[in-house]
């Protein structure tokens, strides 16, 4: 019989797994997301009394922190790229991506601080709960995605990054496209459907 | 046409090989076949747990204005046991038979992530412990297992039960998450050369397209559990009508992730038919692509029918008729595949082994369920039928009379797989038929309580006719139920000790799990079979008559 | 405490239908049972077309000894698809049919109810709309007149179901659902809470009494009048009790200072069949039982135990027993 020996492609099968394995969680969260987008909509075309996107909030400042987010979408790219390519660069890209993110949870904090001192807060009223519950798990999967970009930062600044970390990078670089994409229709339907 | 293909040693994972079966390799192992034992054996922990709060609910239901049990202890039991049967027994079975499974169905020798699997598992003990932890701090869960708004709310339930069984649920979901993505990749990416998509063994298809299912449902739920946890912890208003909030969009929510659910129930008991039927009928599945279709019909059609748990709510009748025609609709992929599998038993030669007496019996029983549930799917009889006895005997015919049953069917299959050595057919054709006698016993009455009038969930009821007759009827019914269980657990344990040995192929089936000892090694497999089709094994031993279907 | 089941089981509840589904007694409810037979009737036939297949196939294709592997059979495309289309056919045409009797027993609604109900944990709150009458978890309607009933609720999610008169109804706190239901005959038709709201679900039972036009006149009447306080023996002390102690903070006596929403309006309580939506027999005895310990009665009930001595319940029943 003959015995016929598979040529070693484990690198290979690693990276097509946990790209596939990271669309499909990102796949997941996208409807959790829209679950939360759902009920921010529903009762927003309810106009609950009280304060209400229009009176509360600012989309052109935030509109400034969004830009920043989604600065950080292209910078990942340029990251990835650079470590896919072997130019230099990665660690630089890197940290970008990670002070582009930090500006934009910093604005995500100012505002929530902002609201919280007019007394808008999550039990207030619907749009209260709403919004806080739709930002704030947007702004914790954006804070895991910073500490995702910590670790990949850290190991970018030993000399050689190995297959494993290289296809984690290009995981965490999507995680992180999806986010900007959460973000930019949680922008679109918050700040700039609801407050007309 | 005699190559073998041998499959590439991973790099570094089997270096250090050694086989231990201590507590601790157990407890730490990120093997796919001990994983799925441990989710089997877990399931099995929460089974009687599950069956125990159902027979003293049946003890207090025995009688009318029975005193047994107090209301709030018989509230706390309803919710407990359907949420531990479903959250607790039926999923992890079906993950630990896949997990277990289809790797080895598809020539590979563990899943795509190992360590991923075991956190799934030991997400999912986890979240079941915390659940039952409520009970030690004085109030168990008892808003029923969908925990409809705003009764779930405070002030209605101020005690800590439902934020026990929302954290609770909340780990479960992200474990079966894991599971459901580690599935998926496993299938895609992992299949031994020759195994294409098209040649997938039944039961693994129908989990990969079980597992797209968990993926998209799971998170509706772990949104609805965020906003009522928000609600309750921070007093939010998503769900509370005195401020403004909707207890109906908690309905929306939950349903749209508890109808798939269902479906997460009943596609992998699906694929456990569609093995064994055609093994014990000596013939192939007839009309693979047929099945194969419909299953991913039945996936796709159940995000769009959440609403018919609604009929009662007063959507209004467009909304009503829209989910009416999709819940019709879906019958169709399920109910045709009834017809199938009893068409793969015509001319075939069957062979009455415990696991072909339990899928031939299930066939019967999901008909019963099913076609209960297309009278549920006609709104104006859902108008005078849900809420009743008439949906508990719906949800068990199809849960227990259907999945149940395939799981049975599966056990009595799998089991010398696993353990290297055979049940006892003459003890399972003692389970068999108390089972069968037990379950339609207990459950079949039920149809006639619900168009009686008796309502569910209810903790007792007064001496209307014939329903404390009804009733005692379904108590002996469930204590025979549980007499059987008993049964199936002693051929287990008996097995281990007196079973005879199975050898690799004990059916003469013919998957690729049969191409391997029985327990397999932990590697799986040191030669695989050249695969050509479905069938590898009736290939290798039929080489005049190899499958020709489906584009090779 | 010893509540026998003699002393719960009302005539109602020895007479009432054994499939109340299935005995409709009014248009609504009878649009729906003359669809659900035909139903019943295709989905069993299904049924036992699949039982027989099954039992043939069980006994024509059993294993017999020495015979050899069958030749394979791989399915038979145009079977599968006349078996779906049947299918598809058959769930159309029942679609037809139930789409009309949607129609017919879910009729629209206007805004005049002709009854308002609002859902208590655990108790059933009746307003005839346009009088002043207000009664509790007994609703006296005239026969072959159909009745648009609003639905509130107080609390939680309930349901209203009377199933020989019509559909079951969610009720939404939040929303003011309406159902039609009507009875074409007279007597009294048995109904319960159909969603579980709480502890004491199982005790929200409904009674729906339909009486002739000329009786239907005369309850109304009694139920208007505003019932005299008595002036001596037992019964005035009794009255004078029911305001000085809390029960005048729950309820409601018309003519009495008494005027709260929180439990049944009692002015009349003395004219209804059962207690405790439905949980006992009206009768002075139950009465005092209930009053002495509705914890022990109905677990979990709103109204609390206020540990009434002997003279003070003798009394207290002595009262009520005259609001009748």
């Amino acid at each position: 019989m003959d015995v016929q020996l598979l040529e070693n492609s484990a690198e290979g099968l690693l990276q097509k797994k946990t790209l596939l394995a990271t669309l499909l969680f990102v796949s997941s969260e996208a409807i959790f997301f829209a679950c939360l987008i759902a009920a921010y909509v529903y009762y927003a075309s309810s106009s609950p009394a009280g304060p209400n996107a229009q009176k509360v909030l600012d989309p052109l400042k935030t509109g400034f922190y969004t830009a920043c987010l989604l600065s950080s979408s292209l910078t990942v790219f340029f990251a990835e790229r650079a470590q896919r390519k072997r130019k230099p660069g990665l660690s630089r890209w890197l940290a970008a991506t990670m002070g582009l993110g930090a500006i934009f949870l910093y604005g995500e904090m100012h505002e929530y601080h902002r609201l919280l001192n007019e007394n808008v807060t999550i039990s207030r009223n619907l749009f209260g709960s709403t919004y806080y519950t739709l930002t704030g798990f947007h702004a914790l999967h954006v804070t895991i995605g910073l500490i995702l970009l910590g670790i990949m930062l850290v190991i970018s600044l030993k000399k050689k990054m190995f297959k494993p970390q290289q296809s984690a990078l290009e995981c965490i670089s999507y995680y992180w496209h999806f986010v900007d994409v959460v973000w930019v229709a949680v922008f679109s339907v918050v700040y700039l459907w609801s407050t007309q | 046409m005699s190559e073998v293909s041998v499959l590439p040693l991973p790099m570094r994972e089997l270096r250090d090989f050694e086989e231990k079966n201590t507590l601790l390799s157990w407890l730490s192992s990120c093997d796919h076949k001990q994983l799925g034992i441990l989710y089997l054996l877990t399931a099995l922990g929460f089974f009687i747990i599950g069956g125990c709060e159902a027979l003293f609910m049946r003890i207090q239901l025995a009688v009318p204005s029975n005193h047994f049990l107090k209301p709030e202890a018989y509230d706390q039991l309803f919710t407990l046991h359907g949420t531990t049967m479903i959250f607790l027994v039926v999923v992890p079975t079906l993950l630990g038979l896949s997990m277990y499974l289809v790797p080895l169905m598809i020539g590979a020798r563990d899943v795509a992530f190992p360590r991923l699997n075991a956190l799934g598992y030991w997400l999912l003990l986890f979240g079941g412990v915390f659940l039952y932890t409520s009970i030690f701090f004085g109030n168990a869960p008892d808003m029923g297992w969908f925990s409809y708004a705003p009764l779930s709310e405070k002030p209605y339930s101020s005690l800590p039960g439902v934020d026990f069984w929302a954290l609770g649920l909340f780990s479960i979901g992200i474990g079966t998450l894991a599971s459901g993505i580690n599935l998926i990749v496993t299938v895609f990416t992992m299949r031994a050369p020759g195994v294409t998509m098209k040649r997938l063994p039944l039961f693994a298809w129908m989990t990969m397209v079980n597992s797209f299912l968990i993926v998209f449902a799971l998170p509706a739920l772990n949104a609805s559990l965020a906003m009522l946890l928000i609600d309750r912890g921070l007093h939010a208003r998503f769900f509370t009508p005195d401020t403004g909030g909707s207890p109906i969009l908690w309905q929306h929510f939950f349903w749209s992730f508890g109808h798939p659910e269902v479906y997460i129930m009943v596609l992998p008991a699906f694929g456990i038919i569609s093995e064994v039927v055609p093994v014990f009928s000596r013939q192939p599945i007839f009309g693979y692509g047929f099945v194969a279709a419909s299953t991913v019909a039945i996936a796709l059609l159940s995000f769009a029918v959440w609403a018919h748990h609604m009929f009662a709510v007063g959507l209004g009748h467009a909304m009503d008729i829209f989910f009416a025609f999709g819940s019709m609709l879906i019958a169709v992929p399920t109910g045709i595949k009834i017809f199938n599998w009893v068409f793969t038993m015509w001319n075939g030669s069957i062979r009455f082994t415990t696991a072909m007496k339990f899928a031939t019996a299930f066939l019967v029983e999901f008909t019963v369920g099913g076609l209960s549930g297309v009278i549920f799917a006609v709104v104006p009889m859902d108008w005078q039928l849900t809420d009743t006895y008439v949906i508990v005997a719906h949800i068990h015919y199809v849960l227990f009379g259907g999945t149940m049953f395939a799981i049975f069917a599966g056990v009595y299959y799998w089991w010398p797989k696993m353990s290297g050595r055979m049940l006892s057919e003459r003890l399972g054709t003692w389970h068999f038929w108390t089972t069968v006698l037990g379950f339609n016993l207990t459950f079949f009455v039920q149809h006639m309580l619900g168009v009686a009038g008796m309502t569910r969930r209810v903790w007792t009821y007064p001496a209307m006719p014939h329903w404390g007759l009804l009733n005692m009827i379904s108590t002996l019914g469930a204590f025979l139920l549980a007499g059987s269980t008993v049964l199936l657990f002693w051929n287990m344990l008996r097995s281990r000790r007196h079973g005879h040995i199975a050898g690799p192929n004990p059916w003469e089936a013919w998957t690729l799990e049969w191409a391997t000892s029985s327990p397999p090694p932990l590697y799986n497999f040191a030669q695989i079979p050249p695969v050509h089709g479905p069938r590898p094994l009736w290939d290798l031993h039929h080489p005049d008559q190899q499958d020709r279907y489906l584009n090779k | 405490m010893a509540l026998t089941m003699t002393t719960e089981a009302s005539k109602a509840i020895q007479h009432a239908a054994t499939f109340p589904v299935f005995t409709p007694h009014s248009d609504y409810a009878r649009s729906i049972a003359g669809l659900s037979a035909g139903v019943l009737w295709t989905t069993l036939g299904i049924l036992l077309l699949v039982m027989g297949l099954v039992s043939y196939a069980v006994h024509k294709f059993r294993e017999k000894p020495g015979a050899s592997t069958p030749k394979p059979v791989y399915g038979n495309v145009k079977l599968e698809i006349a078996y779906t289309l049947s299918f598809i056919v058959i769930l159309g045409v029942i679609s037809v049919f139930s789409i009309r009797a949607m129609e017919s027993s879910d009729p629209p609604t206007h805004q005049e109810n002709s009854l308002l109900i609002v859902a208590h944990q655990w108790w059933w709150e009746v307003r005839y709309p346009g009088t002043d009458i207000v009664t509790a978890n007994e609703i006296h309607i005239p026969v072959n007149q159909p009745q648009q009933v609003g639905l509130r609720s107080a609390d939680v999610i309930h349901d209203f179901w009377v199933p020989e008169l019509g559909r079951k109804m969610d009720i939404i706190p939040g929303i003011e659902n309406r159902s039609w239901f009507a009875a074409d005959v007279p007597g009294t038709y048995l109904g319960a809470c159909a969603e579980y709201c709480g502890q004491e679900h199982a005790w929200m039972r409904i009674r729906v009494i339909a009486q002739t036009p000329e009786d239907f006149a005369r309850w109304e009447q009694e139920q208007l009048v505003v019932p005299a306080t008595p002036t001596d023996g037992d019964a005035a002390r009794g009255a004078q009790d029911f305001q000085q102690l809390s029960c005048a903070s729950c309820h409601t006596i018309r003519g009495t200072a008494a005027n709260e929403r929180i439990g049944p309006d009692l002015t009349h309580v003395a004219s209804r069949q059962t207690i405790a939506a439905g949980r006992l027999e009206n009768t002075p005895g139950n009465l005092a039982k209930w009053l002495l310990e509705p914890d022990l009665v109905k677990p979990g009930c709103k109204m609390p135990n206020l540990h009434l001595p002997r003279e003070q319940l003798n009394s207290l029943v002595a009262y009520l027993e005259t609001l009748k």
